[in-house]
């Protein structure tokens, strides 16, 4: 690894650390000083930009910085760190993928994951030095070394004092995910009797399974106020899916969180940090925002301009805390533009054309 | 839409938000049976030709009302602009005429007249034998929604059979075969009596479960699942004909491809790859190029460079932005592959997601995210593409094939032998004649049952 790229960590984080107001020129300085190192250590990148005939040489603005295709994470090693120096590497999720996104990891790299994960985090869902717990219905990072969002809720739980954070969830005999929900109902129990106030983390399907459960039983819990639910991901799968909606409508139902109280995220293992909207707020809240060291964009599918606000196209995303892999990213998720944030729609690739096509094949 | 100068005759003119109940689908049911009885069962076939010849000689004529509609409501309702619309009714209507019927019914039933009476052919005369075919009284079609023109020719068809006809259109699809339901309605509303166009979003039972109830014989197009679900839901005694989704290819040998024929072998298969912005099951995924004549990639550029020529002139039209999206995530796909390899090429148009041609030199066939994105593969043989296409051996429809006349039996025997049900020159793959057989199979004798006649 260069000392450059270990330089820009330090800095980054210190501009973690300060939380530092979006001003437009210290975004942009760092973006393209990123763009240049990681253009230098990246062969995959550089040789896209490339192909593209970019060049930081030629990219005066963050937003013409090359956005490779989230896909690339798939089919190559999109990384600054040398083989040796990979001390961790996180998976995309999904059960049909033949060859999952990786996103190869250091120590160094973790450290500013870590930073960046938990500045959001605290801000967006639980203060630091909140006295609640809380309950992670994923597996915890021993069991599921390889998932992005376990090892960003092991970071949560160390920096919670001991004991108040416990995973429910775990892996079921074929790997799948799967949620202990008498450990679930255990610790809501807990929460409850002693009046302590329980955020509750997870994904859409570990919530639904969940949740699935609670109905069947006419189990209703009723947690105490300051009670909050953050979900993510979508199904893949591996649950019945439902709307959005009707998912928090169920969460209100069943949990006793109120809508003003629960959060979704965005998150993908080829990203460091991640996105948070506010359900039952206001437009503005109810919108995804990244943190003020990344930033959205909506691409217009159709001709790779901008869109205007409220119209629909592909998330771009520039993380500055994706130090050691690529910092632009285009993903292939439809989002809506709202502001400076936006609304997630759903995976471009699942889009089903309209002609007689045999998606299996593909 | 309600029509302002069409008369509300058929279900579909009422627009997609009238409320339809099983009532009043049973109710359709017994109306078009009593018009058969009435209207249609006594036809002469060459009466009935006629008048399918003189609709669709309408049809081809410019200032026809009834296609000016086509074409100026098709772009908002159905997606394809007006000239790939136009084109691909032109191709459909083309193929109506007395000589291709003619050629329809004896390939079919043996001999023209066996719709209208006894009839033998010469070998059956010797046996003092003859034969007389009846259609259903009562056909219900369920209509893909991907492109219009087989349900008209599924209405053709039973027309010719003297079958009732209750056709059932996906969501936002109705429109086509409303227009041509009218333009025989026009032509003789007897006739336009015996036909009934409804639309609804598949999977609503009730109102399927009345349709099925009265219907002889059910034809359906759609997924494989879709078709299972409507054969489980029917009655006993309906006959049942589901054409599921099928892919399509192109084989384009070294020989044509030698001298200038590469530019007009391109122009062909670019046109093919419009057609109906490739959407139809007939239309071509992946295109496989022998070596020895112009460099595939080379040929590829051809490629590219007639799709962008076509689309000044048929433009694909807009597309939804998660559609779209699907495009450009599949080109960026490839975009990274041809950073990192010099076998794989890509061409796209500027500004938009109107076509792109992916070349891979690796064989395996992929099917293409379509609304004109081809794929170019090398072909080392025939039977080498064979085998990297054998995960879709069974549910290929069409392949497109240029190659010299001396090359071409052996191709299409060895094409045969894998199972392929039609095999076409290029440029023609989404224009099969009026005779051809849907996922090889009888395109009337499927419909119709027989009585023999031993004197």
């Amino acid at each position: 690894m260069t000392p450059t790229l270990q330089t820009f960590s330090a800095r980054l984080r210190d501009f973690i650390s300060r939380a530092a107001p979006r001003t437009e020129r210290g975004f942009n300085a760092l973006a393209l000083e990123l763009f240049a190192l990681q253009f230098d250590a990246n062969v995959p990148y550089r040789r896209f930009c490339a192909a593209r005939r970019l060049a930081p040489a030629t990219v005066e603005h963050w937003t013409r910085i090359p956005a490779l295709p989230a896909a690339a994470f798939k089919e190559y090693e999109v990384t600054c760190l040398a083989p040796t120096e990979r001390t961790r590497v996180f998976h995309s999720s999904g059960t049909t993928q033949h060859h999952p996104a990786r996103h190869f990891h250091s120590g160094a790299s973790l450290e500013v994951y870590e930073a960046a994960l938990l500045k959001w985090f605290h801000a967006q869902v639980m203060p630091p030095d909140s006295s609640g717990r809380a309950l992670c219905l994923t597996p915890a990072p021993e069991q599921a070394p390889h998932s992005s969002l376990a090892y960003m809720l092991g970071a949560i739980r160390n920096a919670l004092p001991p004991g108040a954070v416990a995973f429910a969830g775990r892996l079921a005999r074929s790997g799948a995910w799967e949620v202990d929900t008498a450990e679930a109902d255990r610790i809501v129990h807990a929460a409850v009797a002693a009046q302590t106030p329980l955020v509750v983390l997870g994904t859409a399907f570990g919530f639904v399974h969940w949740l699935d459960t609670l109905a069947a039983g006419g189990v209703r819990h009723s947690l105490p106020g300051g009670s909050r639910v953050m979900e993510t991901g979508g199904y893949k799968g591996r649950s019945r899916s439902l709307p959005q909606s009707e998912l928090h409508a169920l969460i209100t139902e069943r949990l006793g969180v109120p809508a003003e109280a629960i959060v979704c995220e965005y998150g993908m293992s080829e990203l460091s940090s991640q996105a948070y909207a506010t359900v039952g707020t206001t437009a503005e809240l109810r919108a995804f925002h990244f943190p003020p060291w990344a930033r959205a964009q909506v691409i217009s599918a159709e001709t790779g301009a901008l869109v205007d606000e409220g119209e629909t196209g592909l998330l771009r995303v520039l993380d500055l805390a994706n130090i050691f892999s690529v910092a632009a990213i285009q993903t292939e998720d439809l989002a809506l533009r709202r502001g400076n944030g936006f609304e997630l729609l759903g995976r471009a690739a699942l889009a089903e054309p309209r002609g007689c096509s045999l998606l299996a094949v593909a | 839409m309600i029509s302002m100068n069409l008369p509300n005759f058929f279900l579909a003119d009422l627009g997609a938000d009238a409320a339809l109940t099983p009532g009043t689908i049973t109710e359709a049911c017994a109306t078009l049976r009593r018009n058969r009885e009435h209207y249609l069962q006594g036809r002469s076939t060459g009466g009935l030709i006629r008048l399918l010849c003189e609709v669709a000689e309408n049809w081809l004529q410019p200032d026809y009302p009834l296609r000016q509609r086509a074409l100026e409501e098709g772009p908002a309702t159905l997606g394809f602009s007006a000239p790939t619309l136009a084109r691909g009714l032109d191709a459909c209507f083309r193929q109506f005429t007395p000589e291709q019927f003619h050629a329809l019914l004896t390939q079919e039933l043996g001999h023209a007249g066996r719709l209208d009476g006894f009839s033998a052919t010469s070998d059956e005369d010797r046996q003092r034998r003859a034969s007389l075919a009846r259609g259903p009284e009562l056909l219900a079609h369920i209509a893909a929604g991907n492109l219009p023109v087989p349900a008209l020719m599924s209405l053709a068809l039973g027309l010719l059979v003297r079958s009732a006809q209750f056709l059932k259109c996906a969501s936002g699809t109705a429109l086509l075969p409303r227009l041509f339901a009218h333009s025989i309605y026009e032509a003789d509303a007897k006739l336009g009596a015996c036909l009934e166009i409804a639309e609804w979003a598949g999977g609503h039972e009730l109102l399927e479960e009345a349709l099925f109830a009265e219907a002889d014989c059910v034809t359906a197009t759609g997924s494989d699942e879709t078709l299972a679900a409507i054969e489980r839901r029917l009655p006993r005694r309906a006959r049942f004909l589901g054409y599921g989704h099928r892919v399509s290819f192109a084989y384009v040998t070294a020989e044509v491809l030698r001298g200038a024929g590469a530019q007009r072998v391109a122009a062909r298969a670019a046109a093919d790859v419009a057609a109906w912005n490739q959407l139809g099951c007939l239309s071509p995924h992946v295109l496989y190029v022998e070596q020895g004549g112009t460099p595939p990639e080379q040929f590829s550029e051809l490629l590219a460079q007639a799709l962008d020529a076509l689309e000044a002139v048929e433009p694909r039209g807009p597309l939804s932005p998660a559609e779209a999206a699907v495009i450009a995530s599949r080109r960026s796909f490839y975009e990274v592959r041809a950073a990192h390899s010099p076998e794989t090429l890509h061409w796209a148009s500027q500004g938009s997601t109107a076509w792109t041609v992916i070349f891979e030199a690796d064989p395996q066939f992929q099917a293409s995210c379509l609304n004109r994105f081809l794929y170019v593969k090398l072909a080392p043989s025939l039977t080498q593409v064979l085998r990297s296409a054998e995960l879709v051996r069974g549910k290929v429809s069409t392949v497109g094939l240029a190659a010299p006349p001396e090359r071409a039996r052996e191709l299409a025997m060895e094409l045969a032998r894998w199972g392929v049900p039609r095999i076409c020159p290029l440029g023609e793959m989404q224009s099969p004649p009026l005779a051809w057989r849907h996922d090889g199979r009888p395109a009337l004798a499927d419909l119709v049952t027989w009585t023999d006649w031993e004197t």
